[in-house]
């Protein structure tokens, strides 16, 4: 564990010295998320100006469920971007046969691969938000609530990485993810204003079957103080329930590719 | 014991097989129809160790799909494969710490990476001891001659530098054994000369067991000493390289531009015409008999010779030939 | 409903067996974008919804026009997306300019053919998704065909004058290698000023004269306002006369802007 750890530090720096060989483009890269969620919350602010609250949710609060959920994409932007480009970058071309001829996790390969820097954009667009709002909301600072903001966005990026992972298994099926992981990601589109706006059938989607809810709803809900029951603890068992359901199924897809090749 | 053992190997693909027009796609849709394509058709060798041994065919013979096997990249529908005593794709991680692979024209390196980074990154992965990296490294860069290559990243490099590269990360952590595919396909006769000293030089000194699918017949005579052709998935020859040159590769072609229309022409003995025309002239000669600068100084000596290009023996006819020499031993047997 | 249904029976049949004929030949990626545009309504009509809980009017529009606009402007949005930076960007770097501008059509009016078709066709695909929207979250579309009518010619000028601005912004893929940092601004700018995720109207005064200012509202939000019953048939003869100001301007200002660039790359090499 220690030295796959150690690897990825390695395969970090490594794409490091990449990057800042272009300093402009990865300033640009970092910020780019950051501007396109400019548009997004220039126009939740022009809405909520004109009302008291959505569904009973102020405009500050409404910004916190957007900012945690912002944070949590952030991660698997940043971490598991090649998920996405897995067809056409790595299967289709036959680069992915390499991963299978070195002694490491090809999973693991596959995803220290490529540190996406324009998901540092949209990281610290969404501290922010997270941040501002807490204050503009007299949200304690206290340690309790620092740590579990920091478990529930871990634990909600895992959740788009295990979604992410899952779709992306397709690849070795139809040679092609993006589309299917497309179709599962905009899902996490509701998850960035508060549930309860929406239809009870969705709110049961978004909470158990595409848990994105626990990205951004819920954790919102326990730092507000509002009454959802116990489903403010439960990120972190999602998180690892839909890695662990992901990753059984990623070598269900690697056993596939074996038998059949490309 | 064998390095690589392969018994009765068999592959068997599920291809579905599609109707054209739009009755077809509904069909495809609902009650798809599977053929199977045998890729791999029940090949059995054994490899010890320190041998190089050449595996060749034409396209489609089969080859990519058994060294897939090999390296544990697919499974085989059947038969057995051992490398290195274990079943490369049951204890896959376990094999690849003992193996190199060279995909002809795809590097294993990183794009935009100094080369001397992408090594440090390879040599990380397969946990190379930082002394013995050092050690290696210095010699590469000596045999290889990298020392200017380490600070340049890989999309800069030309194809021979590129290839040198490869060689170096590959062998970087001392497998015992290395496939490689195609790894002279483009490069020029210096640089493809340099490789294959290189190969031959680490076959020495370290008994690296080396399995090579060329379409470079130059790559087979220089390098191998056994030759194993598969075609249409079936084992048809694995032998010492000798029998196949002196029985099937040994006719060559000489086509010459002549300035004027030839006449009456003296050829050596093992040397034949085979194209005459009004000012060109085709000869075949035994290589074995004669050489290519034998005929052309015959020929040349006669009339005036405004160009000539020399053709290389086709291996799709070598391996024809042997197919259908094959198919004749066993009738007379 | 049911009797509209009826009244629209024939179009009904004729996109049913479109979406049939096609559906086998229907790859993954418009199944995508299907499911892509109607979860993105489907949260729109509730976010709205929630939005009108307390009241019945914001900014003068009811719940009904602001759904309406936001739909259609979803539908739409293909329509203020550009490639034309990534496309000149791909040139420049392939070195084909000299290329492009020795064909005998002039480029600017030929690529801007080409890039209509492709949207043509790209909202042709949608049409079943219009009917979704109509059929299922809202979409309220007027029936008299003045009012359609000036959409039609509002969207097309408006097209035109978008297209004329990109050619110009283009124009910075000859100055900066990494076009994917402008794009992002172009796309972040465009999505909220062209009024597709909020009605410009509703917007505070000095951002409202900030969005009439740039050409992006003139694509989507200006035509759109004859469908969601913002701007009527008698604002039409304006409105298009606005458009075609900018138009005009933009063609003269993007010719020049473009020829200027290509000079400098052809004089100081690509």
């Amino acid at each position: 564990m220690t030295r796959y750890l150690e690897l990825y530090w390695h395969f970090l720096i490594q794409r490091f010295k990449i990057l800042m060989e272009y300093r402009l483009n990865f300033f640009i890269g970092s910020s780019s998320t950051a501007i396109l969620q400019a548009a997004s919350l220039a126009a939740i602010w022009v809405v909520m100006r004109q009302i008291p609250s959505l569904n009973g949710w102020s405009f500050y609060e409404v910004i916190l469920v957007y900012g945690l959920l912002t944070m949590g994409e952030s991660i698997t932007h940043m971490f598991a971007d090649n998920l996405w480009t897995v067809g056409w970058n790595y299967v289709r071309s036959g680069d992915f046969d390499r991963f299978l001829v070195r002694p490491i996790d090809p999973l693991f390969h596959l995803l220290a691969d490529r540190f996406c820097h324009d998901g540092i954009g949209n990281l610290i667009t969404g501290a922010v938000l997270v941040g501002v709002s807490m204050q503009k909301l007299d949200i304690a600072f206290s340690l309790l609530h620092i740590m579990y903001i920091i478990i529930s966005v871990l634990s909600g990026g895992v959740i788009f990485i295990a979604l992410n992972l899952i779709t992306a298994t397709s690849v070795f099926w139809i040679m092609e993810s993006i589309p299917v992981t497309q179709m599962v990601f905009t899902m996490n589109e509701f998850a960035k204003y508060p549930l309860s706006i929406y239809h009870s059938s969705i709110r049961v989607l978004l909470t158990w079957i595409i848990p994105y809810g626990f990205v951004s709803f819920y954790p919102a809900s326990y730092l507000l103080g509002r009454d959802v029951g116990a489903l403010v603890w439960l990120s972190p068992l999602v998180a690892l329930v839909f890695i662990f359901i992901a990753y059984r199924i990623w070598l269900f897809g690697l056993r596939h590719y074996s038998s059949t090749g490309s | 014991m064998a390095i690589i053992q392969v018994e009765h190997l068999n592959k068997t693909f599920k291809v579905q097989r599609k109707e054209p027009g739009l009755a077809g796609a509904v069909k495809a849709l609902f009650l798809p129809k599977y053929e199977d394509k045998v890729a791999v058709n029940g090949i059995s060798f054994s490899i010890d160790t320190g041998e190089i041994v050449g595996y060749i065919g034409v396209n489609g013979a089969g080859k990519s799909t058994t060294i897939k096997m090999l390296t544990g990249i697919l499974v085989p529908s059947s038969g057995s494969v051992l490398v290195l005593e274990r079943d490369p794709h049951r204890e896959r991680v376990a094999n690849a710490r003992e193996i190199g692979v060279v995909f002809g024209q795809r590097t294993q390196l990183w794009w935009d990476l100094a080369f001397i980074e992408s090594l440090s990154l390879v040599a990380k992965i397969y946990q190379v001891p930082q002394v013995r990296y050092k050690q290696l490294l210095d010699q590469f860069a000596e045999t290889l001659e990298l020392k200017e290559l380490f600070s340049v990243p890989i999309r800069n490099m030309s194809l021979g530098q590129k290839m040198r590269a490869e060689l170096a990360a590959t062998l970087i952590h001392e497998p015992r054994v290395v496939y490689l595919d195609e790894p002279t396909i483009g490069l020029d006769l210096i640089v493809k000369e340099r490789i294959r000293e290189f190969i031959k030089e680490q076959n020495r000194t370290r008994s690296t067991t080396v399995v090579l699918t060329t379409h470079d017949l130059g790559d087979i005579e220089e390098l191998c000493k056994r030759v194993i052709i598969i075609d249409t998935g079936k084992l048809i020859y694995d032998g010492p390289i000798e029998t196949i040159k002196e029985r099937f590769g040994k006719y060559r072609e000489i086509t010459f531009e002549t300035l004027s229309t030839p006449g009456h022409v003296d050829l050596p003995s093992g040397a034949e015409i085979i194209l005459a025309e009004p000012r060109k002239i085709s000869v075949r000669f035994d290589r074995t008999a004669i050489t290519a600068s034998g005929v052309a100084a015959a020929l040349m000596n006669q009339i005036e010779v405004k160009d000539f290009s020399l053709s290389e023996p086709d291996l799709a006819s070598i391996i024809r030939q042997i197919y259908n020499g094959a198919l004749n031993e066993e009738q007379a047997a | 409903m049911i009797q509209s249904l009826r009244r629209d029976f024939s179009i009904y049949r004729a996109i049913a067996a479109m979406a049939a004929k096609t559906r086998l030949a229907y790859n993954m990626w418009v199944w995508a974008d299907f499911v892509v545009t109607i979860v993105s309504m489907i949260v729109f009509v509730y976010f709205w919804r929630a939005v009108y809980a307390g009241t019945s009017t914001l900014s003068g529009l009811a719940l009904s026009q602001t759904i309406t606009y936001i739909l259609l402007a979803r539908l739409l949005s293909p329509l203020v997306e550009t490639r034309t930076i990534f496309f000149f960007g791909f040139m420049i770097r392939q070195g084909q300019i000299a290329v492009e501008l020795t064909r005998p059509l002039d480029m600017q009016a030929r690529i801007m053919t080409e890039s209509f078709a492709e949207l043509l066709v790209f909202l042709i695909q949608r049409l079943p998704l219009f009917l979704i929207a109509w059929l299922f979250f809202g979409l309220q579309l007027p029936s008299s065909p003045a009012l359609w009518g000036a959409f039609f010619i509002s969207l097309v000028l408006g097209q035109i004058v978008l297209f004329l601005f990109d050619w110009m912004f283009a124009c910075l893929a000859f100055y900066v290698t990494e076009t994917w940092g402008l794009s992002v601004v172009r796309v972040a700018a465009g999505s909220f000023f062209s009024g597709a995720i909020v009605p410009l109207v509703m917007m505070p005064d000095w951002l409202q004269n900030l969005a009439m200012s740039l050409p992006f509202a003139q694509a989507m939000a200006v035509p759109v306002s004859f469908l969601s019953g913002i701007s009527t048939v008698a604002d039409a003869p304006h409105i298009w006369l606005t458009q075609l100001i900018w138009l005009l301007v933009l063609l003269v200002l993007s010719r020049i802007v473009f020829g200027i660039a290509v000079r400098k790359v052809t004089v100081q090499g690509g």
